[in-house]
C-alpha cells in the first residue's frame, strides 16, 4: 500500500517538475525530504516518550478497567450481540479505553482480539457480523483524549498556543465516535430489514444465514428476555 | 475560556500521573519508564517510513502539482466550506499515517501554525485515522473475507469528520 503511495507520488512529481521546469526544485526536495524526515521524528520522540510513559502509569493504575466498567451500559446498546453472547464485550471495552487514553500500541491488539472472539461466535465466518463492522468503524474515528502528536507538531510549528485545539478536536471525535455507531447500526438494519439490498448476493446460504442473524440481533432488544434470558443474565 | 481550559488539561493529566506514583510508590515509576520506552521504540521506527513519505510529498509540492490542483478543486471546495489547503490533508488522511503526518507538518510550515488552515487541519489529523490501514487490520486479523457495509460507513464518518470539523472551527476560530 504504501509502497503504492510513494511510487505514485514520486511519478507525478517528476512528470511535473519536468512539465513545469523545475528539475532543480524536485532534486533539491529529494535532499530536504530526508532531513525534514529526521525533524519531523526528532520533535515527536521526547512527547511520545513522555506521554506514553504517563499513560502507561494510569494503565497500571487501572484505569482501562475502570473506564471499560463505565462504559459497559452505553456499549451494550451498540454490540447487541457481542454483549448477550459474551464473545469479545470485555475486549471491545477495553479497546475503546485505550483509544480513549491514546494507547494505541495497546488499542490495536485489543481490538484484533475482540474481532477474533466475534468472530467464534459468527454463524457465517466470511461475513463480517454487525458488531464486528461497528467496532472496525468505531476505530477510524480516532478518539484518544489528548492528541499529542498533533500538540507536538504545532509546538514545533511555532505555535503560541498548540493546545488550543483539544476542546475542538473532543468536540469533533466524539460527534464522529456517535455518528460513526448510529451509522453502522443503522446500515445493519437496512441491510437485513425486508427492503433489504442484497439482489447481487444469489448466494441461498448466505441469504439465509443472513436472515436468521437478523432475527437473532433484529429480536435481541425485545426477544431475547424471553427466548434466552439465561444467556443475557450470564 | 475554552483556551484556559485547554491549557490545563496537559499538566492536569500529568500530575493524575505524579500523584499515583506518590500514593501507589516507586513501582509507578517503573510503569512510566516502561511506557516511555515504547514510545521511544514507536518514534524511532516511524522514521524509515517517514524518510520515503516525506520525501515523497517534499518532492509533490515541490513539483507544483499540488499548487496546479488545488487551483482545480479550490472553488469546488470553497463552496463546500473546505480550506483549499487542506485538500493535500484530504487525500493522505484515510490512507497513510506517516504520509499524513508528513502533509500536516508541511501544511503547518507553508500557513503557520495558528492560521485558520492549520487550526482546521488539525482538528481533522485529532478526530480521523487511517480508515484503510484500521479496517484492513482488523478484518484480516478475524480472517473475514466480506466486509459488508464498513468501507461505505467509514467513509461517511470520515466526509462528516472533515465538514464537522471545518465547521466547528469557523466557530472556535473565527477567520481574522
Amino acid at each position: 500500500m504504501l509502497g503504492w503511495v510513494f511510487g505514485i507520488i514520486c511519478l507525478i512529481s517528476l512528470v511535473f517538475a519536468i512539465a513545469t521546469g523545475n528539475t532543480a526544485g524536485l532534486s533539491n526536495a529529494v535532499l530536504d525530504g530526508a532531513a525534514q524526515a529526521v525533524e519531523l521524528v526528532l520533535t515527536l520522540v521526547g512527547i511520545m516518550c513522555l506521554w506514553c510513559g504517563i499513560m502507561q502509569v494510569l494503565e497500571d493504575a487501572g484505569l482501562i478497567r475502570r473506564l471499560s466498567a463505565l462504559m459497559s451500559p452505553f456499549l451494550r446498546v451498540f454490540f447487541p450481540t457481542a454483549y448477550r453472547t459474551r464473545q469479545g464485550a470485555e475486549e471491545i471495552a477495553a479497546n475503546i479505553s485505550a483509544n480513549l487514553l491514546g494507547l494505541g500500541n495497546a488499542a490495536t491488539p485489543l481490538g484484533i482480539r475482540a474481532m477474533q472472539k466475534m468472530q467464534a461466535a459468527n454463524p457465517d465466518p466470511s461475513r463480517a457480523s454487525d458488531d464486528m463492522i461497528t467496532l472496525a468503524v468505531l476505530n477510524t474515528a480516532s478518539m484518544s483524549i489528548l492528541p499529542s502528536t498533533v500538540i507536538a507538531l504545532r509546538r514545533a510549528a511555532g505555535s503560541a498556543q498548540p493546545f488550543i485545539i483539544v476542546v475542538p478536536v473532543w468536540i469533533c471525535s466524539a460527534s464522529c465516535a456517535v455518528f460513526a455507531l448510529l451509522l453502522s447500526r443503522a446500515a445493519a438494519a437496512a441491510g437485513r430489514g425486508p427492503a433489504g439490498r442484497k439482489p447481487r448476493t444469489g448466494n441461498v446460504v448466505s441469504g439465509a444465514a443472513a436472515a436468521a442473524t437478523g432475527k437473532t440481533a433484529g429480536g435481541a432488544a425485545s426477544g431475547a428476555a424471553t427466548a434466552s434470558p439465561g444467556s443475557r443474565g450470564g | 475560556m475554552a483556551g484556559f481550559f485547554s491549557s490545563l488539561i496537559i499538566p492536569v493529566i500529568v500530575c493524575a500521573a505524579g500523584l499515583i506514583m506518590i500514593a501507589g510508590g516507586s513501582r509507578f515509576f517503573d510503569s512510566f519508564i516502561k511506557g516511555a520506552k515504547t514510545g521511544l521504540d514507536t518514534a524511532v521506527g516511524l522514521l524509515p517510513t517517514l524518510v520515503a513519505l516525506v520525501c515523497a510529498v517534499s518532492m509533490l509540492n515541490a513539483s507544483g502539482a499540488v499548487d496546479f490542483v488545488c487551483e482545480k478543486i479550490a472553488p469546488a471546495a470553497a463552496v463546500l466550506g473546505i480550506p483549499e489547503g487542506l485538500l493535500p490533508l484530504l487525500l493522505t488522511r484515510p490512507v497513510s499515517g506517516s504520509a499524513s503526518t508528513a502533509v500536516f507538518s508541511a501544511l503547518l510550515e507553508k500557513y503557520g501554525a495558528d492560521s485558520f488552515e492549520a487550526f482546521c487541519a488539525s482538528v481533522i489529523m485529532g478526530s480521523t485515522d487511517t480508515l484503510i490501514y484500521v479496517i484492513t487490520v482488523y478484518f484480516s486479523a478475524a480472517g473475514v473475507r466480506r466486509s459488508r457495509h464498513a468501507f461505505p460507513v467509514a467513509i461517511a464518518v470520515m466526509i462528516f469528520g472533515i465538514f464537522f470539523s471545518c465547521l466547528v472551527c469557523r466557530l472556535f476560530f473565527p477567520r481574522v
